[in-house]
């Protein structure tokens, strides 16, 4: 059956390049990639492309971080939330609060990301103990709920965020807390205060996580969501802890986002509540679905598509901000719905991606959007 | 604490109960027959309120029109936001949701987050992103006195409004052929077009009926306030949706119970002292306190079966919850222990921590009598509501799904 | 024969409605037993229970004299024991051996960091569990050989299916095995395959607690046949004795064909 059935309906399938690119290992990909990425700021350095087109891609590469976070729970869990920028806030606000003058604090960079990560940590394991035995529709309005309560209480919480004028003048990351003023040379490497510094920070972080996080999916921890996603009857009868297992994935994305929230806070040197409207969790919500659920190379490219490219056409058009930014969201909600009706799998789907060298039947790829998320079917027929 | 205050608080938050409960019924009427949150159900209502002031605004009336011009121009006004808001729902039903059908809970709500934005920035591209602003009309502003209290007729006119709706909407569904289909349908998709219902056509229908009323509701808030924002439907869109979960979704008299809950807890919460509002606390407790310890363990009693009935037995389960820091918890933390008796105690635990934090908070209350919550707290009242109420009761104050109570 | 699984007195009702009353039952080691019964007999409520999907309103049940009844699921798959369901419940999107790997899931233990970091333990684990994975797959000739390992479980034929999801069960080595129709819609060639199958895993040593719907399966596989109904045991023993039972008969054809019979 399988494999000899399916060949021709392939080969009939595909047109001469597909099956070219799909020949191009992956870590050809990676290696491709990861140049183009390193790069890119080099042609700054020769002026060809312009500092704000640097900044683009600082920005574009902590969204991929975000992605790549949000992915854990909504790609490889299969829970839905709506609420991520709260803990991206999380990480903002606590950078902000212990590297500016707002308290005349200033820990050492290492410290302070630390400390960001764990307190967004500590915010999913909060808000995970009570919701995750809800059913997915409800736990999607309950983290908006979450994300709106977090964004409210940042613009009321004057004395703590300024409220709606947020922190400014938060400190370039410095390694050393007291970098001595005598190692001139020295010293401006340990301070990162440069588009083209942050990049390769930036860039640095989104390499190790990527590959931490592929590590992750094809291992024990990571099959365990994948069945969870899949069947949660099934999966806590294989003997997962269903909880146990929901509760890390949110801890850990939460985790992520506050990382990439203290990188943000650095690289912006400004913060305020406008950052973590809902619009911001839809729109990391829009890159996961583009790229592709569970897809780690799907979200990366979702990421860079939907923030790097808008912004490099108005860099180029020279559209007024606003005008641009109402195109912006209509064009992510339209791909939105689109991507869900015809494409739910995203643009770089994962298994199928990997799996293209055996089989792909275009009738399983339409069995693929059925069962995506279709867990809580689950209980119904557990009948007496 | 003087009556007056009391009065025309009551007044304000049951008028706003009202306008959420009219955007509420569709958000339950469509999650009964679908098992689906519309999240774009919101951008409807904005559309409608944004049609209705247009309409006023293309006729030109304004404070010294004739009041035979000013109801023509009402009228047209709520026709146009009946009317744009149903092909709407219908265009969006067609288009966005359909193809989904069948797909599980959180694929469909993806597809309407997606709708939801791009209605939000359709209505600024076509209408501009300031406020829509109408003139004032005689009839927002007059006022009647009601015990000595000045009341908004036009506050009255939503609650009669909103009230002889949701009559004609529980009469269309309890009664009606169409309301048969409709609960049919909600009940099972299959049989009931085995039965030769049209279920899409039903399906239609509901998203037809529930746009008409957030299209009405558009046009009452418009009117009251006189002015609305292109993003007012996100936070219109989560109240109502917080009342029909606080109701019990798929519920219609719950949606006008949950929105009017929430219209006097949010109004009631930014407009009188915490001495005042922590007797609502104290009443939350009792209520609690009977659950814990009369409620509860009555209803467990009747689940032990008949051979292991004994009155020691009976005992042990009271204990756990009406001495749930003791029993409960040693039960809990016993290595093991009959399964009735460890569901038991887990719950009379939880009754409890409920009950302590509810004493807690009145306490708070009372120490802070005379403070009062800032209006700028308000729209975090709604969302603390809806996360408190999924997260501890999801089938709401009377029950999921209007299907089980017919 | 030492008991492995031991139901004491386990009673379950849903509502007015007692699914499993009062069942006690033992399986001892190395052995097959099959619960025969008419549909909602209480088969399937009876393995919910034994996999702590439900918790008995009474009695108990016993894993090797260790008390399981009320435990989570995932702790009753830790104790030994893991089942099958009736209407299949693969990880469709996952592949094959990733179906049979999460199997494995309560007899592994790498952790997130190491697993992250890909420690060499970790890596050792991985190669162990694919190679015990290899060994599970190959007990099912032909059927998941090479390349369709890395195929979605979608993709599987239907007695294919059925197959993996014995493969995921055993890939935990249980100690018991709980297999709730193994054979259901599949023709008599592939149901006779499997039988062969299941005898096969007695030989290996598994001790299999199933229910089956397909006499000639039930016939041919069972050390011993308990059937019930209406959530009662109502006949035990070796197939003959059970088949012939006049209650079982009334059972399943109803009193006045019972009557016919006897």
């Amino acid at each position: 059956m399988g494999a000899t059935q399916t060949t021709p309906v392939r080969e009939a399938s595909r047109s001469g390049l597909q099956d070219v690119l799909a020949r191009v290992p992956r870590w050809a990909w990676w290696t491709i990639s990861i140049a183009i990425a390193a790069g890119f700021p080099l042609l700054n350095l020769a002026g060809v492309v312009e500092t704000a087109w640097l900044r683009v891609g600082v920005v574009s590469l902590i969204f991929v971080l975000l992605s790549l976070g949000l992915n854990i729970v909504m790609g490889e869990t299969g829970l839905l939330n709506l609420g991520y920028i709260a803990f991206f806030a999380f990480g903002s606000y606590t950078t902000a609060l212990l590297s500016s003058p707002k308290f005349e604090i200033r820990w050492p960079f290492l410290a302070v990301v630390v400390v960001s990560t764990l307190v967004a940590m500590v915010a999913g394991f909060l808000i995970s103990l009570p919701t995750l035995r809800l059913r997915g529709d409800y736990l999607a309005i309950v983290t908006l709920a979450f994300g709106e309560i977090v964004r409210l209480t940042i613009i009321n919480l004057v004395p703590l965020t300024n409220g709606p004028n947020g922190v400014t003048g938060i400190y370039s990351p410095r390694l050393f807390a007291d970098a001595k003023p005598a190692l001139e040379g020295v010293q401006a490497w340990f301070i990162i205060d440069k588009p083209i510094e942050y990049y390769y920070l930036v860039l640095v972080c989104v390499i190790v996580l990527a590959v931490l996080l592929t590590n992750l999916k094809n291992s024990r921890v990571g099959r365990a969501w994948n069945a969870l996603r899949e069947d949660e009857l099934a999966a806590i009868s294989s003997g997962i802890t269903a909880v146990r297992a929901k509760m890390l994935s949110v801890v850990l994305s939460a985790g992520i986002a506050g990382f990439a929230g203290a990188l943000f806070a650095y690289y912006s040197n400004v913060i305020s509540p406008e950052s973590f409207l809902f619009m911001q969790s839809v729109i990391v919500v829009c890159m996961v679905v583009l790229g592709g659920m569970g897809s780690i190379p799907g979200v990366i490219l979702g990421a860079i598509v939907l923030q790097a490219l808008p912004q490099l056409i108005r860099e180029a058009a020279g559209a007024a901000r606003s005008d641009f930014e109402v195109y912006r969201m209509l064009i992510y909600g339209i791909l939105i719905v689109v991507m869900v009706i015809f494409r739910p799998e995203g643009l770089l789907p994962d298994k199928i991606f990997r799996r293209e060298a055996h089989e792909v039947d275009p009738r399983e790829l339409e069995m693929t959007r059925q069962s995506l998320f279709d867990l809580e079917e689950g209980q119904k027929d557990l009948e007496v | 604490m003087s009556f007056d205050h009391i009065m025309s608080v009551t007044i304000g938050g049951l008028t706003v109960g009202m306008i959420y409960a009219l955007i509420a019924l569709g958000y339950t009427m469509v999650y009964g027959v679908l098992k689906f949150i519309n999240f774009a159900h919101g951008e409807v209502f904005t559309v409608g309120g944004y049609v209705a002031a247009f309409t006023l605004l293309a006729l030109g009336i304004d404070q010294n029109s004739p009041w035979t011009l000013v109801a023509g121009a009402v009228a047209l006004a709520l026709l146009a936001a009946v009317l744009v808001p149903m092909a709407l729902g219908f265009v969006i039903e067609r288009i966005a949701y359909r193809p989904l059908r069948g797909r599980s809970r959180i694929i469909p709500l993806l597809s309407a987050i997606g709708v939801s934005i791009v209605l939000q920035q359709l209505i600024i591209i076509i209408f501009g992103p300031k406020p829509v602003t109408i003139p004032t009309l005689a009839i927002s502003s007059a006022a009647v006195s009601f015990f000595g209290v000045n009341i908004r007729v036009l506050a009255l006119v939503i609650i009669a409004v909103s009230a002889a709706l949701m009559i004609g909407l529980t009469y269309l569904v309890k009664s009606t052929r169409i309301g048969k289909a409709m609960r049919a349908t909600s009940q099972d998709m299959e049989a009931a077009e085995m039965m030769g219902i049209d279920t899409n056509r039903t399906i239609a229908f509901t998203f037809l009926v529930g746009s008409a009323l957030a299209g009405i509701g558009g046009l009452l808030v418009v009117m009251y306030y006189g002015s609305l924002k292109y993003d007012a439907g996100f936070l219109y869109g989560l109240k109502a949706f917080t009342s029909a979960v606080l109701g019990g979704i798929g519920n219609i008299p719950g949606a006008v119970v949950g929105a009017i809950v929430l219209g006097m807890t949010e109004t009631y919460g930014v407009s009188v002292d915490l001495g005042f509002l922590a007797w609502f606390v104290v009443a939350g407790l009792a209520l609690g306190l009977y659950v814990q310890m009369v409620k509860a363990p009555q209803r467990r009693l009747a689940h032990i079966a008949d051979e292991r009935r004994t009155a020691e037995y009976e005992r042990s389960i009271m204990n756990v919850y009406r001495l749930a820091p003791y029993h409960g918890i040693k039960t809990l933390l016993a290595e093991r222990t009959d399964a009735l008796l460890s569901v038991s105690a887990a719950h009379g635990v939880r009754l409890m921590a409920g009950n302590v934090f509810l004493a807690v908070v009145a306490a708070v209350m009372f120490a802070n009598a005379s403070m009062r919550i800032d209006t700028r707290w308000q729209p975090v009242i709604a969302f603390a509501v809806l996360m408190v109420i999924l997260m501890f009761r999801p089938s709401g104050i009377l029950g999921e799904a209007v299907t089980e109570k017919v | 024969m030492s008991a492995i699984l031991e139901l004491q007195g386990v009673s379950m009702s849903f509502g007015g409605l007692r699914a499993v009353d009062s069942l006690s039952f033992t399986v001892g080691e190395n052995e097959i037993v099959s619960i025969i019964g008419p549909n909602g007999s209480g088969k399937t409520t009876t393995f919910n229970l034994i996999s702590g999907l439900y918790e008995p309103d009474s009695g108990d049940i016993l894993l090797k004299d260790e008390s399981v009844a009320g435990l989570r699921p995932d702790l009753v798959h830790d104790k030994g024991i893991s089942r099958t369901f009736q209407s299949l419940r693969l990880f469709t999107n996952m592949s094959v051996l990733e179906n049979v790997l999460v199997g494995m899931h309560s007899v592994t233990s790498a952790g997130t960091i190491a697993s992250m970091l890909r420690l060499p333990s970790v890596r050792r684990e991985e190669k162990a569990m694919y190679d015990k994975a290899q060994e599970i797959l190959g007990m099912f000739p032909g059927r998941f050989s090479g390349p369709r390992q890395h195929q979605p479980a979608y993709s599987l034929s239907y007695a294919n299916r059925r197959r993996l999801e014995i493969a995921r069960a055993l890939a935990s080595d249980p100690v018991l095995l709980l297999l709730d129709e193994p054979v259901a819609g599949m023709n008599p060639a592939e149901s006779h395959e499997v039988m062969e199958q299941i005898k096969m895993l007695r030989d290996t040593g598994y001790t299999i607690l199933m229910i089956e719907h397909d006499m000639h399966v039930v016939e041919g596989v069972s050390d011993r046949v308990i059937a019930m109904d209406h959530g009662v045991k109502i006949a035990e023993g070796t197939y003959d004795r059970v088949a012939n039972d006049p209650q079982v008969v009334e059972a399943y054809l109803g009193k006045r064909a019972a009557n016919a019979t006897a």
